[in-house]
């Protein structure tokens, strides 16, 4: 259901209410002067991303687009607003991702949630309590000078009878808000309380957190599509025996719809079987036979742009005392969600329902209005809390599959992704890459010279760490053989990969060490601080390390101002040819932390990410065939992979007070420092990941 | 929308109670789709990641590979809705909450219950038992730092909180 002028009016009743937009161009952060009454405006509200509700009893509801997959938006907005506005936190609600009461503020990624919506909060809550601070002075007609603003009431400065609780000046009036979260931060009131218990905590510990999959038990049916046999899903189900599914107990509805079918049961295992008995006989796909990934990659490339472009560097590799070229590439990984995507959709007549598990509940609603053919108005997704996203749920498929599935069957239907279909039939890897650069280096370890060819096919990764005067990067938009999607750290990782090995290879081709190398190039003076923060904490130079034992370092930026360093321990094993993580340290500059617990659980989380992807993750693909169909074909990190993570947050909160987010870029530098550190420690340089024991096996033999 | 099936009776969370459905169907379902007991976890489908674990007669099992027919016998079954409840959390519930032991939340509940039943054969662990006990449960948020320091803070300490 699209937001009516009705909708709104039922949600705001007769509290104040405050809808703002975020603009991180450089708007005013006022608010409008002119208070609307709700009654008479009829649209402005879907123009503002943020809704907050001041209600006569004093509580506060925050109405974002926005929504919570682990990375603690929730506890952010309940610890702001309860801060920014001074209640107690039972005071504060959140109401997240429902198309129908929420304004559409775009998808939860990139690492944008606490960096915009949460500090968006507390620096509306700081207009906010300014304004009523000029409402209560109208209302108790003195001086807005006479009073502040203290405890979730306006009160005298000096007269205790002048007091009017924030409840008391909820009066039915709108005030419209555009806010910059990145203008300079002027308040005297700093952000203090860091250390809060996540607002789900007990929900979550006791089971009784509802994600989508937890809906209606026993109350609604199960459906499924068939998963297709090859990855590229450039195929069609030839023959299909509907009857034999049927006849499968529990078997509510079968269907042949477009090049696949699906199928309605009472249980989630009636679906599975009635599937497996159709007995599918699938048509080979003409394209996007996969063998030999690099060749690919570069076959079907065309260049998309010129992503910078100074100075000439080839005339430079000429005259420069070192010049090496190097070529990287990464492999597919795959996001793996503990909680597969998950939907339900129920239908009447031409209106749908749709609970769903997603990162981006205004793109969901599209595609399920697309889907159905109904208009956009006629449909209401539900966001639930996510239960792992890391990108695959951006444009997950389940809420209008599920749709489909309730359409066809005429039932209210329960869509949860088996794990191969979460493989497989989902796709949406991260793509593998391939990166060759060239680098120039002078005769004082200057950096002179770089140019960077990528062949990939979203975003365009890491450039600009290092100060380079003669450089260019192209990224050229490969046609990938299997559909690859976003996942934690989209392209930086695999670019961070290849230019933190090629930063080292350079530094040792000039005899220099590569932490001081790093420090002598970067572009940005904020990234040396890190880098001896690491070197320190590891002990960098000043222990001896055992034989097989090795330190690697990386650097990187992402998002704007993001810097990050990680020192990595590995230990290599000869016999067996398995790296061990003994250590990681990471040191972030990333601005103010809103809340340190959800940030060091994030970034411990993201780091060893990082390590996964550095060691172990692939997606297996060989010709159509996807190998990597279940949790036992691809190799995530355990308990057992973990090792000792010692974290340094950087943040000048005078000159800079705001956070600048966080939820990617541990992950990043990540890879490079541990693939630095096997290097480090037997003197092997890998150009393609993961680090697997096969890899350095044969490596070591043939050393 | 539930089909009759093999009528079986259950000892779950303390109190006995009758389904009817086929024997091979997982316990996962059951105790999700008949007992509306939901906090037990689809993760995997295949015994792997440990998000539907539960314990029997003390023990913690993946639900989505152990067959209702299995545990029909007078096996105490407990989920994690029988560990504790809002307002009555055990203490290895108040530690994950007070560690931040989670990201999303999902896994958790498998989480919880495999650390009960080490903690109760084992109640003085070192970190790299836990590390041993719990390897086998997988948490994609990788909050297995925070996750083993909730586990080591109540070592020893076994027990409901005083509510």
């Amino acid at each position: 259901m699209r937001l009516t002028r009705r909708t709104f009016l039922e949600l705001a009743g007769s509290s104040a209410v405050y809808a703002f937009t975020f603009s991180c161009s450089g708007g005013a952060g006022d608010i409008d002067e002119t208070a609307v009454a709700v009654s008479k405006e009829a649209r402005y509200f879907v123009d503002y991303t943020e809704w907050l509700f001041i209600h006569k009893d004093g509580s506060v509801t925050a109405h974002t687009g926005r929504i919570d997959m682990g990375q603690g938006l929730k506890t952010v907005l309940s610890n702001v607003i309860s801060q920014g506005l001074e209640l107690p936190p039972d005071k504060v609600e959140s109401v997240l991702g429902d198309t129908g009461t929420c304004p559409d503020d775009g998808p939860t990624e990139g690492s944008s949630a606490t960096r915009i919506v949460g500090w968006g909060y507390w620096r509306a809550c700081e207009r906010i309590r300014d304004h009523l601070v000029e409402r209560a002075a109208e209302v108790l007609d003195v001086s807005p000078k006479q009073l502040l603003y203290r405890d979730g009431a306006v009160v005298g400065r000096e007269d205790p009878a002048l007091r009017l609780a924030i409840g008391e000046l909820a009066d039915g009036t709108v005030h419209l808000a555009t806010i910059d979260p990145e203008a300079p931060y002027t308040s005297k009131t700093p952000y203090v309380d860091r250390r809060t218990a996540n607002v789900k905590g007990e929900a979550i510990v006791t089971g009784t957190l509802t994600y989508v999959g937890d809906l209606f038990p026993g109350e609604c049916s199960y459906g499924a599509f068939l998963l297709p046999k090859y990855h590229t899903q450039l195929t069609r189900a030839r023959s299909a025996d509907f009857e034999a599914a049927a006849n499968v107990p529990g078997v509510e509805h079968v269907e042949r719809i477009g090049r696949t079918a699906l199928a309605v049961g009472d249980s989630y295992r009636a679906v599975q079987r009635g599937l497996d008995a159709m007995a599918p006989r699938w048509k080979i796909p003409k394209r996007g036979r996969i063998l030999d990934v690099e060749a690919e990659i570069r076959g079907g490339a065309m260049l998309e742009k010129t992503i910078e472009d100074r100075g000439d560097p080839e005339a430079r590799f000429t005259t420069s005392d070192l010049t090496l070229a190097e070529t990287y590439t990464t492999q597919y990984a795959s996001q793996v969600p503990i909680e597969t995507e998950t939907a339900v959709a129920e239908l009447e007549g031409d209106r749908a329902t749709v609970w769903a598990s997603t990162q981006a509940p205004f793109k969901a609603r599209r595609r399920v209005a697309e889907r159905l053919e109904i208009p956009e108005e006629n449909v209401r997704i539900i966001s639930m809390p996510v239960g792992g996203g890391f990108g695959v749920k951006v444009d997950t498929r389940a809420p209008h599959q599920a749709a489909q599935l309730a359409r066809a069957s005429g039932r209210r239907v329960k869509l949860v992704f088996s794990r191969a279909h979460q493989f497989v039939g989902r796709g949406r890897y991260k793509e593998a890459v391939v990166a060759d650069i060239t680098s120039g280096v002078s005769a004082g370890g200057k950096l002179v010279a770089r140019t960077v060819d990528l062949y990939q096919d979203e975003g365009f990764g890491t450039t600009g760490t290092y100060d380079i005067q003669h450089v260019r990067t192209r990224l050229y938009r490969a046609r990938m053989p299997a559909r690859h999607g976003t996942m934690r750290g989209t392209s930086f990782v695999q670019t961070c990969f290849a230019v933190e090995s090629h930063t080292d290879m350079l530094a040792e081709g000039a005899g220099i060490d590569p932490v001081e190398f790093r420090k002598r190039n970067v572009a940005m003076a904020s990234f040396r601080p890190l880098l001896d923060a690491c070197a320190e904490m590891i002990g960098y130079g000043r222990r001896e390390v055992p034989e097989l034992h090795g330190i690697g370092f990386a650097i990187c930026h992402h998002g704007g101002r993001q810097l990050g360093a990680v020192a990595a321990e590995v230990a290599v094993n000869r016999a067996s040819g398995v790296i061990r993580v003994e250590r990681l340290i990471g040191a972030f500059d990333i601005g103010l932390v809103i809340n340190l617990n959800t940030l060091t659980a994030n970034t411990q989380g993201a780091m060893i990410w990082g390590l996964g992807y550095a060691l172990f993750e692939e997606v297996h693909l060989d010709g159509h065939t996807a190998h990597t169909r279940s949790m036992s074909d691809y190799r995530i990190p355990r308990f057992s992979d973990e090792p000792p993570i010692e974290l340094a947050f950087f943040s000048n909160e005078v000159k800079e007070p705001q956070p600048r987010g966080c939820g990617e870029l541990p992950v990043i530098p990540t890879v490079g420092a541990i693939a630095n550190a096997v290097y480090d420690a037997i003197g092997l340089r890998f150009y393609t990941l993961p680090l697997t024991p096969e890899r350095v096996l044969t490596a070591l033999r043939s050393k | 929308m539930l089909r009759a099936g093999r009528r079986h009776e259950l000892r779950v969370n303390g109190t006995n109670v009758i389904v009817t459905v086929d024997s091979d169907e997982p316990l996962l379902w059951v105790l999700r789709d008949h007992l509306k007991l939901t906090g037990t976890k689809f993760g995997c489908g295949e015994g792997v990641c440990g998000a539907c674990s539960v314990l029997i007669d003390g023990e913690a099992y993946r639900s989505c590979a152990v067959t209702v027919g299995e545990v029909a016998s007078g096996e105490e079954i407990v989920t994690i809705e029988g560990l504790g409840r809002p307002g009555e959390l055990s203490k290895l519930q108040t530690a994950f909450i007070e560690h931040t032991a989670f990201g999303c939340g999902y896994c958790t509940p498998g989480m919880i219950v495999t650390a009960e039943a080490f903690l109760s054969r084992n109640p003085r662990p070192s970190r790299a038992e836990i590390v041993g006990a719990m390897d086998d449960n997988l948490c994609r948020c990788a909050s297995y730092p925070k996750i083993v320091d909730a586990i080591q803070s109540v070592a020893g300490t076994n027990g409901k909180t005083e509510s």
